[in-house]
């Protein structure tokens, strides 16, 4: 094994840790405004991810400008899908008990996964890179995928993005005054619930824009929303709930500590995201970045 | 005492009544049901063997029920107690051929065991946390069962589990259904012990509980080691009857599967579990009955039936009936 291949591992898991990185800040974001944890979110992100596998072979073009069509095209029709759970859904079991809403959120999972079934049935499917992405760099003799520098190109843009929307915009201090005192917020006659609505969209956007940067990463089947959503939770433990900083940290650890645990013991690496998981909630459970509750 | 006072003051001992003969009846019916079914040859035996499902994984939600709706936690992980069971009894009886009344006798006592090493940590956490952190442990336990090959067969599972000659279909739903009942009714006793009324305060006002002098953690480490011990013998009943032990039963989905039933049939009583349980699976089977296809999209239906009690009936379906035949003013 030399340093090379490390790296081009490391290279992989950092990939992977971004586009997790992209799902679970939209899931932290949902958490941290509305007090809701959303099973469903890792559905969302896969009806995103088989979305851009139906357009890509609807579009039937390898170009790069396929591809960012699809990176328009489906996080907002992702996060149109979320406005029409939200109204008549989410919106009722703001502030009730936990169960009520984390059981809502699963009936929704439910049948979000059951009509991915109906729709796209249950093959492996891929999306082909587009060309000018396909290909690989000569990095110091190490050949590396360009998509996934591509996408470790991404991953800090949207991270960044997010960080100057939600700290510089108007949206996003209205988000962030929701998180802290939405009584106050209410008081200040703005229209909080139209806050929730557009945070909870949001979240369904990153959702949508993960599952198109994973369709062309990796194989996807009707599994990958599960997946997500436990190494999401997995991301949120670390990072703390409803902390963006700590969901990049938590996501880079988890695609890192994945991709690194693969090579020796592969049967290991889908344990690693609940044992990190055990390990955070026993030790530190309000997470690295989060503060103790009561 | 105005007439309409009166009225009122009766009407709980009418209910009452009424819940008596109610019980009775579905304990004669519970207990003849084999027998009628037995007379319809092969669909019959089918049906027994429905019924039995049924009977276990009543026993298996209001088990779940001891710590979530009595206890207020919200445990995603409580099919590894199941599964614990089961495979105790499994690798007992096919590995170290232990007669089926012993190992029945082990599934639970292992399930407690597991529970006390998995529950002194979740207790620590509330709300949210535990209920991921319970999800984890379970879901630890999946994948120990699913990759040691060796000692638990992985994902093939165990088969082909001995079975005893003397146990036909409705002698072993008659088997069940006797634990079934001597366990609710221990239950029964320890939900209105001080113990359960304990249990009870903690999940309205841990604060309080513990101004009070209640030992908050301790109270719910026991509780949760209760309720592992009765979903470890319903693991142990369900291997027999299916003579095969597989990782599903570890699963989180099966956990899902409870925590569905308390919330179907109404989690703040103490029947609803067992009623919300017996009405999924029947509805299962009814729908695999009308078309084998629509089996594929079973978890939509589920997913509109959650969604209906969440929004419209969170007291479930016993909490329906109450609001239907007591009338009674919020």
């Amino acid at each position: 094994m030399t340093i090379g291949f490390l790296f081009f591992v490391l290279i992989n898991g950092l990939s992977e840790g971004m586009v997790l990185f992209i799902v679970a800040s939209g899931l932290s974001l949902v958490f941290g405004v509305l007090r809701v944890i959303n099973f469903a979110h890792g559905s969302l992100y896969m009806i995103g991810a088989f979305l851009a596998f139906s357009l890509s072979t609807l579009l039937n073009m390898d170009s790069l400008f396929s591809f960012l069509l699809l990176m328009i095209l489906i996080p907002p029709a992702i996060a149109l899908l979320g406005l029409g759970l939200e109204i008549p859904l989410f919106r009722r079991i703001y502030g009730k008990e936990h169960l009520l809403q984390l059981l809502l959120t699963y009936a929704v999972l439910l049948i979000l996964d059951d009509l991915c079934r109906v729709v796209w049935g249950g093959e492996i499917r891929n999306v082909s890179r587009p060309e000018m992405l396909g290909g690989s760099i000569d990095f110091f003799g190490q050949y590396l995928p360009t998509y996934n520098i591509f996408i470790l190109v991404m991953g800090p843009l949207i991270a960044f993005g997010l960080w100057y929307l939600l700290h510089r915009t108007r949206a996003g201090n209205l988000i962030r005054a929701a998180v802290s005192h939405p009584d106050m917020l209410g008081a200040l006659g703005v229209n909080v619930a139209r806050v929730m609505t557009g945070t909870f969209m949001l979240g369904c956007f990153l959702a949508g824009l993960g599952g198109v940067f994973m369709s062309a990463l990796a194989n996807i089947d009707l599994g990958i929303g599960m997946q997500k959503i436990i190494e999401c939770f997995a991301v949120v433990v670390i990072g703390g709930l409803g902390s963006i900083g700590g969901a990049l940290l938590g996501s880079l650890i988890i695609g890192v500590g994945i991709a690194f645990i693969q090579l020796p013991l592969s049967r290991l690496a889908i344990v690693f995201p609940y044992i990190v998981m055990a390990l955070i909630l026993i030790i530190r459970p309000w997470g690295l970045f989060g503060k103790p509750e009561r | 005492m105005t007439p309409s006072n009166r009225y009122v003051a009766m009407l709980p001992s009418k209910a009452e009544a009424r819940k008596r003969i109610l019980t009775v009846v579905v304990l004669i019916s519970l207990l003849i049901l084999p027998f009628v079914l037995n007379q319809l040859g092969k669909t019959g035996e089918f049906w027994i063997w429905v019924a039995t499902e049924m009977v276990i994984m009543a026993l298996f939600a209001t088990s779940l029920n001891l710590i979530l709706g009595f206890g207020g936690m919200v445990s995603f992980g409580h099919a590894a107690f199941f599964g614990v069971g089961a495979y105790t009894v499994a690798l007992l009886m096919k590995k170290a051929g232990f007669p089926l009344g012993l190992a029945l006798l082990a599934a639970p006592c292992v399930a407690a065991i597991a529970a006390a090493v998995i529950g002194w940590f979740c207790v620590r956490l509330v709300g949210l946390y535990f209920a991921i952190l319970t999800l984890t442990f379970g879901q630890l336990l999946y994948m120990l069962a699913f990759q040691w090959y060796t000692f638990t067969g992985g994902d093939d599972g165990i088969h082909g589990i001995p079975k005893p000659a003397f146990l036909g279909p409705i002698n072993y739903y008659i088997l069940c259904l006797l634990i079934f009942l001597v366990c609710l009714w221990i239950m029964k006793i320890i939900v209105n012990s001080s113990f359960g009324l304990s249990i009870k305060i903690i999940r309205e006002n841990p604060e309080r509980a513990r101004f009070i002098g209640i030992n908050v953690k301790r109270h719910q480490l026991a509780n949760f080691i209760i309720a592992g011990f009765f979903a470890g013998l319903a693991g142990g009943l369900f291997t027999e009857l299916n003579r095969f032990a597989q990782t599903e039963f570890l699963h989180w989905s099966k956990s899902g599967d409870a925590i569905f039933a308390c919330l179907v049939g109404g989690m703040y009583s103490f029947i609803g579990p067992a009623i919300g349980s017996t009405v999924l699976i029947f509805l299962h089977i009814f729908i695999q009955q009308i078309h084998q296809s629509l089996v594929e999209i079973w978890a939509i239906f589920l997913g509109l039936i959650l969604l209906g009690v969440v929004l419209f009936a969170p007291e479930g379906l016993v909490g329906l009936y109450d609001r239907i035949f007591r009338k009674m003013p919020e």
